[in-house]
């Protein structure tokens, strides 16, 4: 149990719509520690995004149950998990989702401020993220003014600001070029494996099988 | 921050709606404005008459929408009461002033040039009224049709010298002029009619009759004080045009509110995307809700600067073409709009913030 940040225990969740019924996932069960880095692979629609948004509680599981630092997710309230979600939970998504009206900086901190810290704390520390991340010169930069490996560089420096336990990486390479694409998931590997934290990648790469500590692969709802 | 900057990301939708909201400012800022001038100037003949005593016809309570017909068997009524003194027969009459090459209507006033009420509350160019064929009018009427000292108008067929400027004489829709009683009478062709009287108590005799005894001394008649009088007449001006102003200056309050509300929510809809990516990222209960409220606080601070910058000088403009318009800002005035704005924006805020609940994190996914 040491290290264990994410268990789902036989988890479906159903959409209802017009008396049709869709698995977004099915009967799955599933963990993740500290310090690895989980690839779920699977084409479009096979369940892995669904996955990542049950985790951040984003939706709630029609059967099953997600334990989320050792605790029914369920059990959260709403305010509970809105702290969560700025303190434990990194977020990278396909298309970035930078606050395109804020420089890179101020994108950093806004995240951070999520995360209460101080105005001092959030300009100190997103200094030093944008440092780490070698983007120091971008950070008085819009998102438009960006290449996309910038944006995403950028973008996971927003998820790791906050020195989250947990990464949820959706599709992150979808927009990048090959060499780019791999150089995101070397970062997230090394936050992984350095910081001893916990990231979740979907992706229906398979390109990334390499960089993988372990592969969870998904096919029509379920893990095959 | 971020609630400013996504103003500023579209300036000319930012400067549109300062100026608009800043227009309904100045709206509600003259209407206000114009109610205090009318307010003041309407019944400031009245109060300026420091009568003790008004003595008007029976069942007739104000001058400025009401008739009183009296003779001057009155005044000899009243001269003959060993309490009063001071008696001061006025005629009221809505005359029209013939000029070179147009006419205006006056609230024509005919006082006794020998009695100590009735005359113009302030000259403030020129002089009172001496004689027969003089006439002394209120300063924006003057101002209004380039009449000048010295210059001569027509009231039916007397030509009357301008003697003199008054102020205080300014009733919004009509202007106050003041000639002899002779002379008012003359124009009606009954030399022994009068609108109304004032008259003083004698020092000694102040508490030993009242209003309501005098009028049972003078057959016909209704005594008022001063006070009562003025108040009546207050009254009656604020149940006349006073409505309409309040009416558009809440609508004005409404536009605001409306051209707030839509901005706001504009914002929200075109932004929605960023606000999911707060709500995924955490964002706390009341963080995007206050977003919204600095937005629309920021977006009223613009207005009421920029409507006060506005505002004075329109107010000297508008004095320039029309004189007769007149209106009194005070800080109290400011300070009542600025807080009417403000609750107007929180009401706008409140009304836009419920668009965010129908914003979802899972957005951020699509």
């Amino acid at each position: 149990m040491n290290g264990l940040l994410v268990r789902a225990e036989q988890v479906s969740k159903i959409y209802n719509t017009n008396s049709h019924h869709t698995a977004g996932v099915l009967d799955i069960s599933f963990s993740a520690t500290a310090g690895e880095m989980v690839l779920l692979l699977g084409p479009s629609g096979s369940g892995k995004t669904t996955l990542l948004t049950l985790i951040a509680g984003f939706i709630q599981p029609t059967a099953g149950q997600i334990l989320l630092f050792n605790e029914d997710i369920q059990s959260y309230s709403q305010t509970k998990l809105q702290s969560i979600r700025a303190t434990k939970i990194g977020f990278v998504f396909q298309s970035f989702r930078l606050i395109e009206a804020l420089n890179v900086l101020k994108n950093i901190e806004l995240c951070l401020h999520f995360g209460g810290k101080s105005r001092e704390e959030r300009h100190r520390t997103a200094r030093q993220v944008l440092k780490n991340f070698d983007i120091e010169h971008l950070a008085d930069r819009y998102p438009g003014q960006l290449s996309q490996g910038e944006k995403q560089r950028v973008a996971i420096a927003r998820a790791v600001a906050n020195d989250a336990q947990l990464i949820l990486a959706d599709e992150p390479t979808a927009s990048l070029e090959s060499g780019q694409g791999f150089e995101i998931i070397r970062l997230l590997h090394d936050y992984a494996r350095k910081e001893n934290k916990c990231v979740l990648v979907a992706s229906h790469d398979l390109r990334l099988k390499d960089y993988a500590d372990r592969i969870v692969n998904f096919e029509n709802g379920r893990i095959v | 921050m971020y609630a400013i900057k996504i103003l500023f990301h579209q300036p000319y939708r930012y400067l549109l709606t300062t100026g608009g909201i800043g227009l309904c400012i100045v709206l509600i800022l003259f209407l206000l404005g114009i109610y205090r001038g009318v307010a003041d100037g309407s019944v400031e003949y009245i109060r300026q008459n420091r009568a003790d005593l008004w003595i008007m016809q029976k069942n007739t309570t104000n001058i400025l929408r009401g008739t009183s017909i009296l003779s001057t068997a009155h005044g000899y009524v009243l001269r003959d009461l060993p309490e009063l003194e001071n008696i001061s027969p006025i005629l009221l009459l809505l005359s029209t002033i013939k000029m070179e090459d147009k006419e205006a209507t006056v609230f024509l006033t005919g006082y006794d040039l020998a009695a100590p009420y009735g005359g113009p509350p302030e000259i403030i160019q020129g002089q009172s009224v001496r004689n027969d064929d003089e006439i002394v009018l209120d300063i924006s009427y003057a101002e209004k049709h380039d009449l000048e000292i010295g210059d001569t108008v027509h009231l039916n067929s007397y030509a009357l010298n301008v003697c003199g400027f008054s102020t205080g004489t300014n009733a919004f829709v009509i202007q106050y002029a003041f000639v002899s009683l002779q002379r008012a009478q003359s124009l009606i062709d009954f030399n022994n009619l009068v609108t109304c009287y004032c008259a003083d108590f004698k020092a000694d005799s102040k508490n030993l009759l009242s209003p309501r005894e005098l009028s049972d001394e003078v057959p016909g008649t209704v005594v008022y004080t001063h006070e009562k009088f003025l108040k009546n007449n207050i009254r009656e001006m604020e149940s006349g045009i006073l409505p309409l102003l309040y009416a558009i200056a809440a609508i004005g309050s409404v536009v605001l509110t409306v051209i707030l509300t839509l901005i706001l929510s504009i914002n929200i809809l075109e932004y929605r995307k960023d606000f999911a990516i707060m709500k995924a990222l955490g964002s706390p209960k009341g963080y995007l809700p206050g977003l919204i409220i600095n937005q629309s606080s920021f977006l009223v601070g613009s207005a009421i600067l920029f409507g006060l910058f506005l505002f004075f000088p329109m107010v000297k403009l508008i004095s320039k073409i029309s004189p007769e318009i007149e209106t009194i800002t005070s800080t109290g005035h400011i300070i009542t709009v600025i807080l009417v704005v403000g609750m107007m924006s929180l009401i706008s805020s409140f009304f836009s913030i419920r668009k965010l609940r129908k914003i979802y994190p899972l957005e951020v996914y699509e």
